[in-house]
Order: C-alpha cells, then structure tokens, then sequence
C-alpha cells in the first residue's frame, strides 16, 4: 500500500495537519468543560450520599467507564437523534461536532466524577470539623477548605484525563469530522503517503501531550506548595 | 454564663452521655476528667454541635439552644459563641500559620483583611509564633501546630475555648510548650473547657474539676477539694490509677 517512504512528506504533511489543530484542541477544551460539569453533578450524589440519585450516579459511571468509546460515539451519533425524535425533535441539521462533544464531555464526566469523588476524600474530616468549629457554613468549609485541596490532589489524575482526552478526539473523525486525524485521511489518501502521514501526526500528538504533562506539572506544584514532600519526590 | 441542662446523646441505642447538667462560670477554667470512653469528647463536641444532641438545652452567654429542635440558625449563633482546640491540630493544610487564624475572621466574622491580619498577627505572637506566620502546617512541630489552633480559637474572641487533649498527639518534649501557652492565657481569664490526662496541669490551672465516668458527671468542685479530698470512690480509683501511670512513666 503507498508510494516509497520520504521523510520530506513529513515536513510537508506537519504544517498542513497544524492547521487543524484549533479542531482537535476545541473538541478538547469544550469536552473537558462539559466533562467537569457532568462529573461534579454526578459525583455530588455519592459524596453526600443522596439515596436513589447516587445508583444513577454510578450506572453512569459503569456504563462509560466500561464501554468503548468509539461505540459510544455511534450510540450517541445515530442513537440520540432516533430518541430525540420520539419527542418530536429533530437534530439532523445539528454538526457532528455537537456530538462528538457531547460524547467525549459525557465520558470524561463519568471519570472526572470518580476523580472529584478519590480527591473530597483524600481531604480529612477533622479540617471540615475544624472549619464548622470557627463558624463556616457548610458551603464555606467545602468551597474554601475542601475544594482547593481536592483540586490540588486530583490534578495528577485529571491531567491524565486530559491527555488522554486528547488522544481519543482522534476517533471523531469516524464521524466525519475534519480535525487532525481526519485531514490525516484524506491527506494519506491524495498523496498515498499514509506512513509519513501517521508519523507526522504522531508527532504532533506526542509534543501537545508533553507539552500539557509539563503544564499540570507546573501547575501541581503551585497548587502543593504546602506539601514539601511532592516537591521531594519530583526531584528524585 | 455557660449553662447546660439535661443534655443526653446516644449512638443509635448506644448512650453515651445521659442527662448531664452543668453550669459554668464566666472567666473560669474548666477541667474535664475521666477514663477512656466516658463521653469526655463527646460533651465537648455537643457543645458546639459537632455532634448533635438528643436532647436538652445549651446556653452560652446570650445564646440558649434547645438542642431537639435546633436548626442551622441556631448551630451557627452556638458556633460563633464558642472555638475548639482539637487533639490532632486539624489546621487548613493549605493554609499558612497567618491564613489558618485569619480564615474566620474574613469568612465567618466578615472583618477586613487587614484588620484580620492584624488580630491574627498579635495572637499568633501571643502564642510565640510571630516568626512562623508564612509557614505551612507541614513545615511546623506539632507543637507549633497546636499553638497555631489555639491562636486560631483565640483570635476569634469566643466566649468560651474548647479543648480537647490538646497535647496528647504530641511527642512529650512538646506537651510543655503547649501546656505553658494553655497556662498564659487561662491567667487572661478566658473562659475555657479543657478535656485533659494531665493531672498535675488540670489541678493547677483549673477553678473547676469535672470528673466524668459512663456518660454521666460523677463528681465536680475546685481542683483542691476534688484532687485532694474526692467524695466519690470512682474518682479516687480513677485519681490513684492516674498518679500512679504518671509516676511509672517518670
Ligand atoms: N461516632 C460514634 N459512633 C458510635 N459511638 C461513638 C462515636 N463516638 C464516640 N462513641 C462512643 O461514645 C463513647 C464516649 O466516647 P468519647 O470519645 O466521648 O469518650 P472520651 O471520654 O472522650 O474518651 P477518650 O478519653 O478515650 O478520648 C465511647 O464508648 C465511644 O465508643
Ligand atoms: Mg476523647
């Protein structure tokens, strides 16, 4: 399959990749915003133990963590508009990009509610007790003692999300949409240069990952400047 | 001033405290004693409503709570009455020495920040940690985090300070420092309850010895009458098995 192999299609096939970029990292951020939303309202109900609400909370979990995502793109790609139409609401006309969004925001929602979930708890309870003692009210003591240091233990975990976030948006192009793997397609299939296709597009994937690992990192470590050991433990 | 009536609190059919009255005087300190699982902590915890009560009324100077139907209106007005001290320091980890005594004068208190910082500033002085106010709890002894939680209870001017075995998570080189803070600012006539195994500080710094067994008081005077002539057998027993741990220990 393909022409002979020529490292300057890379150099070729680098820029032009670049261009859709902007797609890929819109997909990214909009999904992880989404995601954030979801996974604080899903992880709400199993932190304070809401009856009912808390078993939803984790089949929805389940479902997302334990199914493939490139099947649910499809189930919500041609699943949703089906159901939609059961109330007379048509969705034809709405971009595969809204869904591509709509499924990478309701996936990363489902393993950021578990992360928002690990991270309350690494926060002890004596610091609650301690902030309701000098009269907090109960949104207090969470928004200011709890939040920032929950924040600070699941940005290792969330940065992971990201990332792989990041990789993932590489299958909406299943769907259509022209971000960087899917003009890797279609540049693969004009040049018959797939190998040098792939590889620039790994390398442009491979630098943004660094590039974010290094920016969580920098940002973990301002927000621990309180634990000398985090600090300790980078340096070894 | 501090008047408590008929208190009880169980854990499901658990009892753990049963009808406890208690009235204490403005400017006194308060030593509460007793063994292992005689609802000591619990008491104090229900003073502040960190554990509700069952049952029964709290009232702290111009505040009276009738702990049944108390809403978050009344936890809150009881809260602002009182500051605890706990056995593990419980400080903001991801707060500096000055940020942990300055968060509920800004939050709670709603004082300016630099009126904050100044009151939190001279408490911290007042328990001789001026030199550490930008350091992390993580960065401290515990005995400098215990200081940093009692100027923290402090500097918000309650009118009562509850303590809870303040030193004893503490390594027993640092049970001193803490002890001798306690001391200074029981001379101020801050009014304080004080939940301690140490004998020799409970007798000299207190005006008022509580001595709990079961859930229930079973004997209170002034420190000279109940260490040195206690009415109760349960208090002597429980007053001779202690000396006799300090004195094995020494
Ligand atoms: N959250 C809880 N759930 C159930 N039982 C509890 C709870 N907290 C305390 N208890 C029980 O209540 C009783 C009194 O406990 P408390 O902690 O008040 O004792 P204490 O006098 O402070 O003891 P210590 O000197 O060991 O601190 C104990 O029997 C304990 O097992
Ligand atoms: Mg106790």
């Amino acid at each position: 399959m393909g022409r002979r192999f020529d490292i300057t299609f890379v150099y070729d096939f680098i820029p032009k990749l670049l261009g859709f970029l902007q797609i890929t990292l819109f997909i990214v951020a909009c999904s992880m915003l989404l995601g954030m939303v979801i996974g604080t309202a899903v992880a709400l109900p199993r932190l304070f133990r809401i009856p009912v609400l808390q078993r939803v909370s984790r089949i929805y979990v389940s479902f997302f963590r334990g199914t493939p995502i490139l099947i649910q793109l499809f189930l919500i790609y041609f699943g949703l508009p089906e159901l939609l139409k059961g109330i007379h609401l048509d969705v034809t006309r709405v971009p595969a990009l809204a869904f591509v969004i709509l499924t990478y925001g309701l996936n990363s929602g489902a393993f950021i509610s578990e992360a928002i979930r690990a991270a309350v708890s690494a926060v002890d309870r004596g610091q609650v007790e301690a902030a309701y003692a000098v009269g907090m009210s109960g949104f207090h003591a969470f928004r200011r003692i709890v939040l920032p240091q929950a924040a600070a233990v699941s940005l290792p975990a969330f940065s992971n999300l990201v990332i792989g976030n990041l990789k993932d948006t590489s299958l909406s192009f299943t769907l259509g949409v022209m971000e960087m793997t899917g003009k890797s397609q279609t540049l693969g299939l004009a040049t018959q240069h797939f190998i040098e296709v792939y590889l620039s597009l790994s390398l442009i994937y491979l630098a943004i990952s660094l590039a974010l690992e290094r920016l969580f990192a920098l940002a973990e470590r301002r927000m621990r400047l309180h634990e000398p050991d985090v600090g300790v433990l980078r340096n070894q | 001033m501090i008047q408590v009536r008929g208190l009880t609190k169980s854990y499901g059919k658990q009892k753990v405290l049963g009808h406890i009255d208690l009235q204490l005087q403005k400017g006194e300190v308060t030593a509460i004693l007793g063994p292992s699982g005689s609802g000591k902590t619990t008491l104090l915890r229900c003073l502040n409503f960190l554990e509700k009560p069952n049952a029964g009324e709290i009232a702290i100077g111009d505040v009276t709570v009738n702990c049944k139907g108390a809403g978050k209106r009344d936890i809150h007005k009881l809260r602002q009455k009182t500051a605890m001290v706990f056995q593990n320091y419980h400080l903001f980890k991801h707060k500096t020495a000055l940020e942990n005594v300055m968060e509920g004068l800004v939050v709670v208190q709603k004082l300016l920040k630099a009126d904050a910082r100044a009151r939190s500033q001279l408490m911290l002085d007042k328990v001789g940690l001026a030199d550490k106010q930008d350091a992390y709890p993580s960065q401290l002894s515990g005995g400098q985090q215990q200081r940093v939680g009692i100027a923290r209870a402090l500097a918000l001017n309650p009118e009562v300070v509850l303590f809870d075995e303040p030193t004893s998570a503490l390594d027993p080189e640092r049970v001193g420092e803490v002890l001798e803070v306690i001391r200074s600012i029981a001379r101020e006539g801050i009014t304080m309850i004080i939940v301690t195994h140490e004998m020799a500080f409970a007798r000299d710094v207190s005006n008022h010895v509580v001595f709990m067994d079961d859930g229930a008081i079973v004997e209170e005077g002034p420190p000279q009458e109940l260490f040195g002539s206690p009415k109760e057998e349960r208090t002597r027993q429980f007053l001779k098995r202690m000396t006799q741990e300090w004195s094995y220990t020494i």
